[in-house]
């Protein structure tokens, strides 16, 4: 198997360049489901997760991200694997051969180190204990669902301006011409391109909410259009029902009365690329039709979560690259 | 295009059910036609069987829709005989509809992600000297083991569930039949 580094500037340039560009990114992130899943981007990732009690460490990256193209590509023809720099926040990104390109984190010297909660270290953004300054750290992040939900409409706070999607959302949410997406206490914060507004919030994945019962109403904080990326095509608006993410699972709404009709995926967001394999993710799992590209190895193990194929070092435990596996 | 009769004609009964003032109807969401194409048309909601009551507590919560969507899941069974040993009562309470988000959490610690064969587990578990601890879309772990040749799955609280049928493929995941209903932590 053929591996090069490639230095993040040159990184960059490839993946921007006009003849490998993707799909501008898809028009998704809006309504209607017209982004799909093979616009998999990857971005590495932090983050505390209280799935089974069980703190999981998550690695950040930052500045100089040394990356790594697999050019195995007969192994994973046919798939569709898609790899973004992260810095410019442009989510250029590039499809080579219908897949392959995968960060490699590896052998990433500039990373800083773990930390807590997805997205990059809270103090890097002049935050107090993971906070703004005045502002007590909360059991769910600092701002209560009343407080985040006054930042709809307005622009977006600085200390988020930078604060990339990492973990599992920076493949669920990937900026397009339309919209940004940046991430802090606990929230999730799609901003309008067009007037650098906040339009929507998206809470964050918490596998101790438990999940919405049909019946209630989809809580109108979150009520907007937010079906991750891979799961889009699948379930758009405009039809019989109206879907909303939230709580670990899709929902089916009634689109008059916004009640919950039925749960019609369950999501995880245990994994993404830059966090180590969690423990409890011993067992393949990878779905039927993958398994002879995607096959243990001494040097690879793959796991499947939330739509996508993760590959993680045997050794080290940590997550280098994802795959599409939906669509 | 027999599935999609069935689709249309499933769609048409739900939209009679639901209620105006928001309630879920008795049958739940059907997916999307994109989302049933993805499903294949063996799906693990489609093949549930002798497993009544599981089927029929997966409707009460809307889970069905998520049992014939794309997945895959991993999904562990409790037959009727291991909800029957259950307290007296139990079953009747949670399908209660203030229960629902008990019993939504209940099924779902039964559901794992993507596809797990019995020898994938069995593996895991030879690999991490005799158990593996395994994630469940509910939240919390499993930790699976091994009786001889069955695979016994631990909940939070202690109590043991063997497979008694493993490996039944379906089109969007695979079941193992379990002989007891677990439990997961209460939150």
């Amino acid at each position: 198997m053929t591996k090069f580094l490639l230095a993040a500037g040159v990184a960059a340039l490839a993946v921007s360049a006009p003849a490998l560009a993707g799909p501008g990114g898809g028009h998704g992130g809006g309504h209607g489901g017209d982004q799909h899943a093979q616009n998999a981007g990857e971005h590495g990732g932090g983050g505390d997760k209280h799935g089974g009690g069980m703190k999981q460490e998550m690695r950040a990256e930052h500045g100089r991200m040394a990356m790594r193209e697999n050019a195995d590509h007969g192994r994973m023809k046919g798939d569709r694997v898609r790899m973004a720099s992260r810095h410019d926040g442009g989510r250029s990104a590039s499809r080579m051969n219908d897949v392959v390109r995968m960060r490699d984190l590896a052998n990433d010297g500039d990373r800083r180190g773990y930390q807590s909660g997805y997205g990059l270290d809270r103090r890097s953004l002049g935050l107090v204990d993971g906070c703004p300054p005045g502002l007590a750290a909360k059991h769910n992040g600092c701002l209560p669902p009343g407080q985040a939900k006054k930042l709809v409409g307005v622009a977006l706070p600085s200390a988020y301006a930078r604060s990339m999607l990492s973990g599992p959302y920076s493949n669920w949410y990937r900026d397009d011409q339309r919209y940004q997406y940046r991430m802090g206490d606990d929230y999730i914060y799609r901003v309008d391109r067009s007037n650098n507004l906040v339009n929507a919030l998206i809470p964050y994945v918490s596998r101790d909410y438990g999940y919405y019962p049909v019946g209630q109403m989809y809580p109108s904080d979150f009520n907007y259009y937010n079906v991750p990326n891979q799961y889009q095509s699948y379930y758009p608006d405009g039809g019989q029902y109206d879907y909303r993410y939230g709580n670990n699972a899709i929902y089916s709404l009634d689109p008059k009365t916004q009640a919950i009709q039925s749960i019609v995926a369950l999501l995880a967001g245990d994994l993404g690329v830059g966090q180590q394999l969690p423990q409890n993710y011993g067992v393949y799992n990878v779905p039927l039709q993958y398994r002879d590209r995607y096959a243990d190895s001494a040097t690879d193990m793959y796991r499947y979560n939330d739509g996508y194929i993760y590959r993680a070092d045997p050794t080290s435990r940590l997550i280098t690259a994802v795959i599409s596996a939906l669509g | 295009m027999k599935f999609r009769t069935q689709f249309a004609a499933a769609t048409a009964v739900t939209l009679l059910l639901v209620s105006a003032c928001g309630k879920p109807a008795d049958k739940a969401a059907t997916p999307t036609e994109t989302a049933a194409k993805a499903a294949g048309g063996d799906t693990i909601a489609s093949g549930l069987g002798d497993a009544t009551k599981f089927s029929a507590a997966a409707k009460a919560v809307g889970l069905d829709a998520t049992l014939g969507g794309p997945g895959p899941y991993t999904v562990l069974v409790p037959t009727d005989a291991a909800f029957g040993k259950l307290p007296a009562g139990a079953v009747d309470t949670l399908m209660k509809p203030d229960s629902r988000a008990r019993l939504t959490g209940i099924l779902s610690y039964h559901i794992l992600p993507g596809t797990m064969l019995a020898a994938d587990i069995a593996k895991a578990i030879d690999g991490g000297g005799g158990k593996a601890e395994i994630a469940t879309m509910g939240g919390g772990n499993l930790t699976a083991t091994k009786d001889g040749d069955k695979i016994v799955f631990t909940d939070a609280a202690g109590t043991k569930a063997t497979v008694t049928a493993a490996d039944e493929k379906r089109s969007n995941g695979v079941v193992h039949m379990v002989d007891s209903v677990l439990m997961p932590a209460r939150k």
